[in-house]
């Protein structure tokens, strides 16, 4: 340290004193979208420069942890008018947003995602307004890992209760409903399982039953998968522990596990009635924002070219007509589609969320 | 040269009350007492380290009373010699004046001392240097607390008369605090007791 | 303290507010309008979440397990390095201590790295998850016991116990120890422990990456902050936020407390020489710092190495191979995970920014409370206290504290401030300042500068050839601390760096590995991460050793 020191910081302070203000006062121009997103892999990097090349538009990008931190996010910044798109938002979130008031309709031509929309069960129908465009889509269920749930060593469950068994004690991880949409989607599933509707006491006394059989609950989707299951390919990374036998994820996870291992998966997904729940992904134009270029993004990410590309890229089912997991290395052939999801509307899950997350708590809070 | 009129200073007792002190130009004045009196206090309250609770200080008819002690011109040389441990002997002495470093080592007796380290130095080369550096900053008085007095007898009568005689030759006018009686005698041309003159 | 210093000691006092205390604030403000004013409530409310569940307890405990196995460890290095003389000790002392600057994720990625499939592989047992985080936090502490304890050891004046050998009170190594060491050694453990103490209570990385199942406060904090503070959704979020905090800022403020109370303690008590007097030689002695380099070095070895192993990624085999490929993947990034250079070069600018701010207001602060101790004590007092508050602070709630903050000032900024972090980083590395220049200008000597000033010398000359270069030492830690804080940063950056083109080496290495593992290169391109930061990080930590008087007996 010598004697300039001090004339030294004062240079670089005065240097970057314009750089400051010039931060502060930049304003967002109409050929800036700003997205709010998680990790969604969706979102590659070829297929973002391409919009950008394309339109002129560029993208700022807010990233934040999970679908919950998206909703969250748009809550703390509303009427800021300084989001344009959301792109992460599911059917467990989603309603929510609508409910709330945080989302502006825009004109996206839906009609590639009639397969959708031909659903014949209501509750299974995803959101079909203007405020919100389904982008991906796929079933969360029970996945089990097959070379040691095999009949023998362990018995496959037919039905919920049977993870309350001692044999289970210890060995099946859940994401928590609280911070994790897969969390929050089988939870809405086990919901319509233990028939809600009928005021059943059994979807809290199972959950219950589940705390005391000392289920391990993570905060995310990838704890549960990567480092508790023992099916996946947890095992082949480094926070490995694998003590869960039966985790949730996705129907078509074991077809994504084969997929990458050259058609070889340990891993299966349960076909029991109503524990599996379809999620859909959306992206919805926020209100306040520059809805013109979000709407022309949405555009582009069900557009064909870019859509059939979600097995591949973001591992989550296309939402266009006639699209399906590629056969290649039994993607496809390991992916089930369950043959009796759980049936929750929209609109129930609107209005019952928190009722339904404050009864999963206490739950999993009661002293025995 | 020097009027001290009336200086008063209480810390928790009275130290002095109403001392006047009047130094001639080139005069070396002592003043004796023992310790814990307020000697230390005086010299510091002259120099402008610490303020009066009354009394003014004149320097060549110009009050100095209320100044900082960096524009007054009075140089101190403490009881342990402060030196700069981040500069060399010569860095200590650039702190004054950035020339004639050699000609006042030599007027100490430490020609070749320039580029010594401050650790290596012993207490009386330490004090030489403190006053070295004190001298060369041209000071119109030069004030000392108790220099000579952590040195062992030889050298601090060494360094009484080689001081003596350097500031007599500068004609530079000096007060001295001791409670060595000898040795005020020895460095002095007159001697106050401060006991003396609070009763 | 005159009218410069006066003006000059408010701005300080008002930037440190407007940088500091305001985001805390509107936080603060904005949590108890979700929750309602009810601190009972809130700490009550950590008990009735399932998410939060048992943390209060998890987290006292393994404080307590922490700091007790930190002592353990440290003790006799501090022991056998200080009682003895060494050669390069400087050196040794360097090596050991260095676990204390490294960021927490980095050893987080290391002990997965030992305990792993691939290494020990002993994390399928329960227990491990349990000790292997006890032991990461005094893998970080031990450097505390020894910086407190070893100065304290090598330059205890030797008449001292050469004196008590001569009497009937020190004849056996028992006695000695109850009339000498205990008394001279007790403070300073006991101000490490203390510290040890607030640094595993408020973990966050090790506990987020290494710990199954159990959380701590701040973990817990970090998970649900995204949803606190949003009234009508999720509430119970910002009770947490809220009773987590309460317990860890009641903690914090008591830990301090006994800090500064042991500190004035140790300081005053002993007869010490202002150099090392110990010079008998142990060659026994290597049989502890031996087995103690090794334990500290693993960790680090290990993530070094962990860049370079890479899975075979065919089918279901587990064989490894040696490849640059993860330093690639890590340096060329994505959109997703931005590349190595960027993440570098957004790391360099905000540590040096925050430098920039920091180390002056710091300073600034630190001055204006030194000048207040002789004037108006009281005022000095509350002044220190106050610069402390961010101590007493989670990392998880300062990001929330700036991002709330920041939405409300200008909602655009949240994305669009490229320095935002750099405001996290200030409110976290600015008490540090204080806590380093504070004591040094305590211990300057005031015969320094009453010297200068009968030289006549001026305001800023005094400043610029005095004060200065006899504060280089404290102000080099300093800068040093503040670039290292700033650099391994994770939990309040983890909050406040929403736009991805914030991405800094610690975001980088934890987005990496929250990337599904499917991908072989995933994990080795993480550890590529780490390594450039570890490296920066030791190179940082060797500059200011290398420069570090032996004197300087500071906190750190």
């Amino acid at each position: 340290m010598n004697n300039f020191f001090l004339t030294k910081v004062v240079i670089v302070t005065l240097v970057l004193t314009p750089l400051f203000s010039g931060c502060l006062s930049e304003e967002s121009s109409d050929n800036e979208l700003v997205i709010v997103t998680y990790d969604v892999n969706a979102l590659s990097d070829s297929m973002i420069s391409q919009f950008e090349n394309n339109t002129g538009i560029e993208i700022k990008m807010i990233k934040v942890d999970d679908a919950g931190s998206i909703l969250s996010y748009l809550i703390q910044n509303e009427g800021t008018g300084t989001i344009d798109l959301a792109i992460g938002l599911d059917n467990t979130y989603l309603p929510t947003a609508i409910e709330l008031d945080l989302l502006k309709e825009v004109n996206v031509n839906q009609t590639l995602l009639s397969r959708l929309n031909s659903s014949k069960m209501q509750p299974l129908k995803p959101y079909e307004g203007k405020l919100a465009t389904p982008f991906d889509m796929g079933y969360i269920c029970l996945n089990y890992d097959s070379s040691v749930v095999d009949g023998l060593n362990f018995t496959v469950p037919t039905g919920l209760w049977d993870l309350t068994e001692p044999e289970w004690k210890g060995k099946v991880a859940f994401p928590s409903p609280i911070t994790s949409s897969p969390g929050r989607g089988f939870m809405l599933a086990t919901l319509d399982y233990f028939s809600w509707q009928s005021n059943d006491e059994d979807f809290g006394n199972w959950w219950t039953a589940m705390k005391e059989n000392d289920v391990i609950i993570t905060s995310g989707w990838s704890e549960a998968y990567e480092t508790h299951y023992t099916g996946g390919y947890g095992e082949y990374t480094e926070g490995y522990i694998g003590d869960a036998h039966i985790t949730v994820s996705y129907c078509h996870s074991p077809g994504v596990e084969s997929w990458y291992n050259g058609n070889w998966t340990k891993s299966a997904s349960l076909d029991i009635s109503k524990t599996a729940f379809f999620q859909v992904e959306y992206a919805s134009a926020i209100k306040g924002g520059n809805s013109e270029n979000a709407e022309k993004f949405i555009e582009y990410l069900i557009s064909p070219n870019v859509n059939s590309q979600m097995p591949i890229e973001n591992l989550m089912y296309s939402v266009l007509e006639g699209e399906d997991l590629p056969e290649e290395n039994g993607y496809r052939f390991h992916s089930l589609i369950p043959s009796d999801p759980a049936l929750i509307s929209n609109h129930d899950i609107g209005r019952n969320m928190e009722l339904w997350l404050e009864e999963w708590n206490l739950a999993m809070t009661k002293s025995e | 040269m020097l009027n001290c009129r009336n200086l008063s200073k209480k810390f928790e007792r009275s130290l002095f009350d109403k001392l006047s002190i009047n130094l001639e130009k080139g005069e070396i004045l002592a003043i004796t007492g023992p310790s814990g009196c307020g000697k230390t206090t005086l010299l510091r309250c002259i120099c402008g380290l610490e303020k009066l609770d009354s009394g003014s200080i004149f320097l060549n008819g110009k009050e100095i009373t209320n100044s900082p002690a960096e524009v007054r011109n009075i140089g101190l040389l403490f009881q342990k010699p402060v030196l700069y441990p981040h500069l060399s002997v010569s860095g200590n002495l650039s702190l004054a004046s950035r020339d004639n470093h050699d000609k006042a080592l030599t007027e100490v007796g430490l020609s070749g001392f320039g580029n010594r380290d401050v650790h290596t130095l012993s207490g009386g080369e330490g004090q030489r240097v403190a006053l070295a550096r004190a001298l060369l900053a041209n000071p119109r008085v030069l004030l000392l607390d108790e220099p000579f007095s952590a040195l062992d007898s030889d050298l601090s009568l060494k360094l009484i008369n080689d001081v003596r005689a350097l500031l007599k030759s500068r004609e530079c006018p000096a007060i001295l605090v001791t409670h060595n009686i000898e040795e005020a005698e020895l460095f002095s041309d007159r001697i106050i007791n401060l006991l003396d003159s609070i009763n | 303290m005159n009218s410069l210093q006066k003006i000059f000691g408010a701005i300080a006092v008002v930037l440190y507010t407007i940088i500091t205390i305001a985001p805390i604030v509107f936080a603060l403000d904005r949590l108890i309008l979700v929750s309602g004013f009810n601190p009972t409530f809130w700490v009550q409310s950590l008990d009735k979440n399932y998410v939060s569940q048992g943390t209060i307890g998890f987290t006292f405990i393994q404080s307590f397990f922490s700091t007790i196995l930190t002592i353990l460890i440290g003790f006799p290095i501090a022991w056998v390095l200080g009682r003895h003389s060494w050669p390069f000790k400087a050196f040794l002392r360097s090596i050991l201590t260095l676990p204390f600057v490294i960021p927490a994720i980095i050893a987080a990625m290391g002990v997965l790295t030992i305990t792993g499939p691939y290494g020990l592989d002993i994390r399928t047992e329960e227990s491990t998850w349990w000790w292997t985080l006890i032991l990461s936090h005094a893998w970080f502490n031990i450097a505390l016991i020894i910086r407190f304890c070893e100065p304290v050891l090598s330059t205890l004046n030797p008449n001292l116990e050469e004196q008590l050998l001569l009497l009937p009170n020190g004849v056996t190594f028992y006695s000695r120890l109850k009339n000498l060491w205990i008394p001279v050694l007790a403070p300073a453990v006991a101000a490490a422990s203390c510290m040890t103490f607030v640094f595993s209570f408020t973990s966050f990385a090790l506990v987020k990456w290494i710990t199954v199942r159990d959380k701590t406060l701040e973990s817990t904090m970090a998970e649900v902050s995204s949803s606190s503070g949003i009234q009508g959704y999720m509430e119970s979020s910002s009770d947490i936020v809220l009773g987590a905090s309460l317990i860890q800022f009641l903690v914090l403020l008591i830990s301090l407390w006994l800090m500064s109370v042991l500190q004035r303690k140790r300081q005053t008590k002993w007869q010490q020489a202002s150099e090392n007097l110990v010079q008998n030689k142990n060659t026994k002695g290597w049989l502890v710092l031996a087995p103690a380099i090794f334990f500290v070095q693993l960790p680090l070895l290990s993530v070094i190495l962990g860049s370079l192993r890479v899975r075979d990624a065919s089918a279901d085999s587990t064989s490894f191979k040696w490849s640059t490929a993860g330093w690639s993947e890590a340096l060329q990034g994505s959109y997703s995970f931005p590349p190595l250079s960027e993440a570098l070069f957004n790391s360099m600018i905000y540590s040096f920014t925050t430098l920039i701010i920091a180390l002056p207001l710091g300073y600034a602060l630190a001055s204006t409370i030194h000048i207040l101790e002789e004037k108006n004590l009281h005022l000095s007092k509350i002044l220190e206290i106050y610069t402390m508050l961010p101590f007493a602070l989670s990392a998880a709630m300062i990001g929330l504290g700036v991002m709330l903050g920041i939405i409300k000032l200008n909602p655009s900024a949240a994305y669009d401030f490229w320095f935002l972090p750099v405001l996290a980083h200030v409110i976290i590395t600015v008490p540090f300042v204080v806590r380093i220049i504070l004591p040094a200008l305590r211990s300057l000597d005031l015969n320094y500068e009453e010297n200068a000033k009968v030289l006549g010398m001026s305001k800023l000359n005094r400043f610029l050839k005095i004060k200065l270069p006899l504060m280089k030492g404290s102000i080099l830690v300093a800068t040093v601390f503040t670039l290292a804080m700033s650099l391994g940063e994770f939990g309040a950056s983890f909050i406040v760096a929403r736009n991805s083109e914030w991405t800094t080496l610690p975001l980088l290495i934890d987005s990496l590995r929250g990337k599904p593992m499917k991908d072989p290169l995933t994990v080795p391109a993480s550890n590529a991460v780490a390594t450039v930061l570890m490296i920066i990080t030791m190179i940082l930590f060797l500059v200011v050793e290398s420069f570090r008087n032996q004197k300087d007996r500071g906190m750190f």
